[in-house]
């Protein structure tokens, strides 16, 4: 069945055109996904609830390479995702190829999510375990490269002090044994 | 549900409850299980519901059946499991033991779907140098992998001959202080090999490693000569080299030329050909390796692709007939399943670098390009001639050993390959067994996670395990000798260049 073609008037995600010419994708949800004919782009829509950020990332990225990908927050339970083509062979069949990978992109990146935080200790112990029977123990050259010393790095800002060693109570200098010096307020 | 009813609930749960288990259909009343470990059983219909159920009577048949795969939770033992674990993944405190060596991208050959992306013979500016092969020697022998491979491909490796004979006598040098177990290995299309070549090659112990695409006019078609015959000058050569191992005394069972298929769209029609093929020219084993998405091939899609299962109705009449012939006494493996079955029977992993959990990219290899780059595999230096750096780590010139294998590409890649944290293979039946391959992903699907459920190297996977299971389950004693027979490793001790050999 052909895509069923309309015009009508929906708030591009690029805020200065305002009406575009829109048209369902065979398959998909309607209100899901549907393409921006003159943008010459797809916009799909997501449940918030459904898909954790860090998943809605990773399928993101895998489109960087062969469209413009712009994430979107349309609503405050709404996740948006316009993918604009590179290159504009293949027309609305190419759009929708592009929009059902990104469709299992997504539910693979957060069934994969969950897979890695339920999974974690053994990821984590047989990636340790590959890596470091791979590295082996450092040589005396790479041990000549380490540094041993307590300075972990420069810390101009004080990043890295605990907040009691950088806001706490210093002792004035003319203060007597046991008297506290003036607190100095946090920044 | 009364007090007592609960009682002889938890009583019948205790004592017969599964254990932790996958289960996969392989037809009509029957169900393949497997546990953590990798253990597994095939189960009728009425003994499976009996399992889930927790119904399975103490005294039965199948209650011992169980406990003793370490399916039930009554007498489920930590410790078979560890151990069996364990064994399967001794990979695991190793470092790389293959180096690829890419000597020259210059071939005379030219294939429909070269994946290295071969360059004409006048490119000698594609030659690797002296002193880049003595670098990347160097980082091999580095390696804390006791043993290690050094393989020569190319291109083809006997266009810069000069240069593989540079590295042989340049690694034995090294190995007298290094003292490792050494092999060397030489995948060469056989074209350009002379008498004296192949007398350097038998005085180093060098394996040799070619390509035959099938019958004559099959392999002709696919690997064009510019003068003659592909298919005449390999076959001639795998003649000749077979015949110098005998004469050295060598057993002919052990030590043979090995060649390697490429199925490509053509052969699917001819699956028993290109087994008669093999068994003519007095191959013992033969590698059924669909066609890979890189170099020319990502190119020649359309001539030489196929959809995965019209490769899995070849590979089951092939590896059918290959079977036949086994029954007949003609000694013949395929290489896919030795390596499962290796898996499956033995409870061992062969190392086999694509298909193990995590892959072995980056990890348990390392390949050098003739321009000095280092990268995770053999694939990722055929993606980088294609001008994808994706799997790139470093050079031979400013990467340490350390930098290289401590890499983060290579971490990612270990974590990715790692079928605990993939979606489907988590769940699947074939977990223990299986592999995926984060090139792959990364070339067909833009990341190298991948989904598996769309992946053709996971459609080849499955579909060659419910191959073999099904095997196992009708159980035809004559099959069951030859897997037994074909997981049997037996190491080439005249190829293993050992410490002490000075």
């Amino acid at each position: 069945m052909p895509p069923r073609s309309v015009r009508v008037g929906v708030q591009s995600p690029f805020p200065i055109c305002y009406s575009v010419a829109v048209t369902t994708i065979e398959g998909f949800p309607e209100d899901l996904a549907r393409l921006d004919v003159d943008a010459r782009r797809a916009i799909v829509d997501l449940d918030a609830s459904l898909y954790p950020v860090e998943a809605l990332y990773g399928a993101a990225y895998v489109f960087i390479d062969r469209c413009y990908v712009l994430l979107d927050r349309p609503a405050p339970q709404k996740l948006r995702l316009v993918l604009t083509p590179k290159s504009l062979d293949g027309g609305e069949p190419a759009v929708r190829a592009l929009v059902g990978e990104l469709a299992n992109e997504l539910v693979s990146a957060a069934y994969r999510h969950q897979i890695a935080q339920e999974n974690r200790a053994r990821i984590e112990a047989v990636t340790m375990q590959a890596i470091a029977g791979a590295m082996g123990p450092p040589t005396l050259d790479d041990l000549e490269d380490f540094d041993f010393t307590d300075e972990a790095f420069e810390d101009p800002l004080g990043i890295a002090l605990s907040w009691e060693e950088k806001y706490a109570k210093k002792a004035a200098p003319d203060a007597a044994p046991g008297e506290d010096a003036p607190e100095e307020e946090p920044a | 549900m009364t007090a007592g009813s609960l009682v002889a609930l938890r009583d019948r749960l205790d004592r017969a409850s599964p254990a932790f288990f996958r289960f996969r259909r392989l037809g009509p009343d029957r169900t393949l299980v497997t546990n953590l470990e990798g253990r597994w059983l095939v189960l009728s219909d009425a003994d499976f519901e009996a399992y889930v159920t927790g119904a399975v009577a103490r005294s039965s048949a199948l209650y011992e059946r169980l406990s003793d795969a370490n399916f039930l939770r009554a007498s489920w033992s930590e410790a078979k499991a560890r151990d069996m674990i364990a064994k399967r993944k001794t990979f695991l405190g190793y470092g790389p033991n293959l180096h690829v060596f890419v000597v020259t991208l210059r071939c005379n050959e030219t294939c429909v779907y070269c994946h290295a992306s071969r360059a004409d013979m006048d490119a000698t500016h594609t030659d690797m140098t002296p002193e880049i092969a003595e670098k990347a020697v160097d980082l091999a022998f580095m390696s804390t992998s006791p043993t290690i491979t050094l393989e020569f491909q190319g291109g083809e490796p006997l266009v810069r001959f000069d240069l593989v004979k540079h590295i042989i006598e340049y690694a034995e040098a090294k190995n007298e202080t290094a003292k490792k177990t050494v092999e060397l290995t030489m995948v060469s299309n056989l074209s350009l090999m002379d008498d004296d070549k192949l007398a350097y090659l038998l005085d180093h112990r060098v394996q040799i490693c070619t390509s035959i695409d099938g019958p004559k006019d099959l392999h002709d078609k696919q690997r064009k000569l510019p003068s003659y015959s592909a298919y005449d000058a390999a076959t001639r050569w795998i003649a000749t080299i077979n015949e110098a191992y005998a004469a050295r005394g060598l057993d002919p069972t052990l030590y043979h030329v090995e060649a390697l298929v490429t199925v490509t769209r053509a052969a699917l029609e001819r699956p028993k050909e290109l087994v008669d093929t093999y068994a003519a020219l007095g191959c013992r084993a033969m590698f059924l390796r669909p066609i890979d998405p890189f170099g020319f091939a990502g190119k020649t899609a359309k001539l030489v692709e196929y959809p995965r299962a019209d490769y899995l109705r070849f590979y089951a009449e092939a590896t059918d007939h290959i079977l036949e012939l086994n029954r007949g006494g003609t000694q013949i493996l395929e290489r896919y399943a030795a390596i499962l079955l290796t898996k499956i029977l033995r409870g061992e992993d062969p190392n086999f670098l694509d298909l193990r959990s995590p892959a072995g990219a980056g990890v348990s290899m390392l390949a050098y390009s003739y321009d000095g780059g280092v990268y995770t595999c053999d694939e990722g230096r055929m993606l980088a001639a294609q001008g994808d750096d994706t799997f790139r780590l470093g050079d031979v010139f400013t990467s340490t050993y350390r930098d290289l294998v401590g890499h983060p590409t290579v971490r990612a890649m270990v974590i990715a390959s790692n079928l605990d944290s993939q979606p489907d293979c988590v769940d699947c039946t074939y977990n223990p067994y299986c592999g995926i391959q984060t090139t792959h992903n990364h070339k067909t699907q833009g990341s190298i996670f991948g989904r598996m459920r769309e992946s053709s190297v996971c459609a080849v996977h499955k579909g060659i395990q419910d191959y073999l299971f099904g095997k196992l389950a009708d159980g035809d004693p004559h099959v069951l000798e030859a897997f037994e027979r074909w997981n049997t490793i037996r190491p080439r001790e005249h190829f293993l260049h050992a410490p002490d050999d000075g």
